[in-house]
């Protein structure tokens, strides 16, 4: 019995964690029709500002996390305005290039900040839990869950309820129709990038303290992130995160009861098996293909 | 006067001889390519920067299958790299078993078809994003079956000396041996390059670029989906695998870690930054992408190569969108401004 709750608290963490990247995903794809592989990348570049305020300037996690997230909105929009909007009349498939050129751009200026050495990142609250079920589960992880989980609240109640929600959605759904009704979509793309850069610099410094802050710490986020927005389908904002817990589940379940090496590969065959069914995800459907 | 007008007659036969006979193209190309096995025999080059070049052409025949997916299907993958890695710890293994290096090759080859059938089959149903992200469930697969199952061997599988036609020997540490395989790599590249020029002007090329345009209209004229989708997969798999062939030939050990979304996404880049549906954009893109930062980034800004490596992708991507192969009029346009520009000074110096 401990060993489900174990798994339960520790995928809920890692399912927080895939849900917040790849909500930041969706975002791009809705708003800007570009498959954003640099946001794992971004995620690492600004939980690296987090990590050397907290490390090297000795600032509480408290501090350190904020700027870490004014960082992250700044590269949003920058990233945008140099990189995004230029190309925002290319194919979706040269965006996905720009993208993969944002990530080397990244990986080269990462060691020239920050050193070439892992960071250690710490944990918001580091000691302290409640036993539950003979297992403990910590202050921290119920902050996590809790602070991603209220985010992406917020941010669903933002895009269905407020008129910025709603160009949001208008220009998800159709970018020259809602430039022709006023909608100001260079804004929303820079505002859908900022965000999900905020969300990605997030996600890694929740995952952050489980190994350190280095180059390549975010691969699995970023990986998970795009099955869990496919898995989950990418027409919708609520799918993905869905499917990111799952998969967390999944994956921690897999692992444990059936092999600690194959449980990823296996949970994986089962979604592609899936996706043959379904290819548009759990909540996706197939759009509607013209002639 | 008259010996003016002959030469360009001979030049103009050898022009025409050369636009109508695109083979013949491309075996110039091979030609002029096969220098670089001789330079560091004279010691005019490194062998390092041999084994970059090595590289590229691993990496252009890989490219060649990515481009019939993504520029005459519109399919994309992002197993390449997964791909590429089966090729070369597959030869790997069945070398180790002490199988002869042809019959390695073709057990290559049709495992590759076998593997490229089923992803073309479980591919019928999506499209653009949702197609890669499944293809990124395969080559996470892949990754975690090479890294993990004990056949593969850790970190790499050691080849060592190769065997082939049942009695040439070559090792890749006598410098002679070396140059021969560089000069089998760009063989193999100049017939994948005549393959995939007589592929997409026959009738399935045709069916492919229908195809890419809409899969409804094409499947209203007449064209099967599901014969030709399967069909572009499993080329593009066998070029890639070929590649990986090719990569163990030359370094002589197949290591299981470096076949990553990293290298996928690189050939992507490559195919996108040279220009789809052409021959010779492949190797241009395969040279710009990571020839360029190899061989002179790294030599002149150091660590930063990365920078410039990117920043090269994204400018190619923002300025030449159909791909650096088509960059040849501006480059002429170029020229022709800087020699003008000669031109006048030394008419005002005359004067």
């Amino acid at each position: 019995m401990d060993n489900v709750v174990r798994i339960l608290f520790n995928s809920l963490q890692t399912g927080a964690v895939y849900a917040l990247a790849a909500l930041g995903i969706v975002l791009i794809f809705r708003a800007g029709k570009v498959t954003n592989f640099a946001q794992g990348m971004i995620g690492t570049f600004n939980a690296y500002v987090a990590a050397v305020f907290f490390r090297w300037l000795g600032w509480s996690i408290w501090a350190a996390v904020p700027i870490a997230l004014v960082t992250a909105f700044i590269t949003g929009v920058v990233i945008d305005k140099i990189f995004i909007r230029p190309a925002q009349n290319s194919k979706p498939m040269h965006k996905q290039i720009i993208t993969l050129g944002i990530i080397m751009i990244l990986t080269g200026i990462i060691p020239f900040i920050f050193g070439v050495d892992p960071i250690r990142l710490g944990r918001f609250f580091p000691t302290g839990g409640v036993d539950i079920l003979g297992t403990t589960l910590r202050f921290n992880t119920m902050f996590t869950v809790a602070l991603s989980v209220a985010l992406m609240g917020a941010i669903f109640w933002f895009i269905q309820y407020t008129r910025w929600g709603l160009a949001i959605r208008v220009t998800a759904s159709n970018k020259v129709t809602s430039q022709l009704m006023g909608v100001p979509t260079n804004t929303v793309t820079m505002m859908a990038w900022a965000t999900a850069a905020m969300l990605g610099a997030l996600a890694g410094i929740i995952i952050a303290p489980q190994s350190s802050v280095n180059p390549t710490f975010m691969l699995d986020v970023q990986v998970s992130a795009f099955f869990a927005a496919v898995f989950g389908g990418l027409q919708t904002f609520f799918g993905p995160v869905f499917a990111a817990f799952i998969i967390a589940l999944a994956r921690n379940s897999a692992m444990f009861y059936l092999s600690d090496i194959w449980g990823n590969a296996i949970v994986y065959i089962l979604i592609l098996l899936f996706l043959y069914f379904k290819p548009y995800g759990l909540f996706g459907e197939a759009p509607v293909e013209k002639v | 006067m008259t010996e003016k007008t002959n030469s360009t007659i001979t030049k103009n036969t050898i022009i025409t001889f050369f636009k109508e006979r695109p083979w013949a193209q491309y075996i110039l190309f091979g030609v002029l390519l096969s220098s670089i096995a001789f330079l560091p025999q004279i010691g005019v080059m490194r062998n390092s920067t041999m084994s970059i070049f090595a590289l590229i052409i691993i990496y252009t025949i890989a490219a060649f299958g990515l481009n019939l997916l993504l520029g005459f299907s519109a399919l994309i993958s992002l197993a390449t790299a997964g791909f590429i890695g089966g090729g070369a710890l597959g030869i790997g293994i069945f070398l180790n078993m002490g199988l002869p290096f042809e019959v390695a090759v073709l057990l290559v080859i049709l495992s590759g078809i076998v593997i490229g059938a089923f992803i073309g089959i479980l591919s019928l149903k999506s499209q653009g994003i949702y197609l890669a992200i499944t293809t990124l469930f395969v080559q996470e697969i892949l990754r975690q079956i090479y890294t993990s199952v004990g056949i593969f061997g850790g970190e790499r599988i050691d080849i060592g000396t190769i065997t082939i036609l049942g009695g040439i020997e070559l090792n890749r540490f006598n410098f002679a041996h070396r140059s021969i395989i560089f000069l089998i790599l760009i063989a193999v590249m100049v017939i994948i390059m005549i393959i995939f020029r007589n592929l997409i002007k026959s009738r399935s090329g045709r069916a492919f670029m229908a195809m890419s345009r809409s899969k409804s209209a094409a499947a209203a004229m007449g064209v099967n989906i599901m014969k030709y989708r399967v069909y572009a997969f499993i080329i593009a798999t066998v070029f890639a695998m070929l590649a990986g062939v090719l990569y163990a030939m030359y370094y002589q050990s197949a290591p299981t870690r470096a076949w990553t979304l990293d290298l996928s996404l690189l050939l992507l880049a490559m195919v996108v930054a040279g220009g789809f549906k052409s021959v010779f954009g492949m190797f241009l893109g395969a040279f710009v992408v990571y020839g360029i930062p190899t061989l002179f980034l790294e030599d002149i800004f150091g660590d930063v190569s990365e920078i410039f490596a990117g920043l090269l992708i994204i400018l190619v991507v923002l300025f030449y969108p159909q791909g650096l192969i088509h960059s040849g009029p501006d480059i002429k346009k170029g020229f022709k401004k800087i020699v003008g520009l000669f031109r006048k000074k030394e008419v005002t110096q005359d004067e």
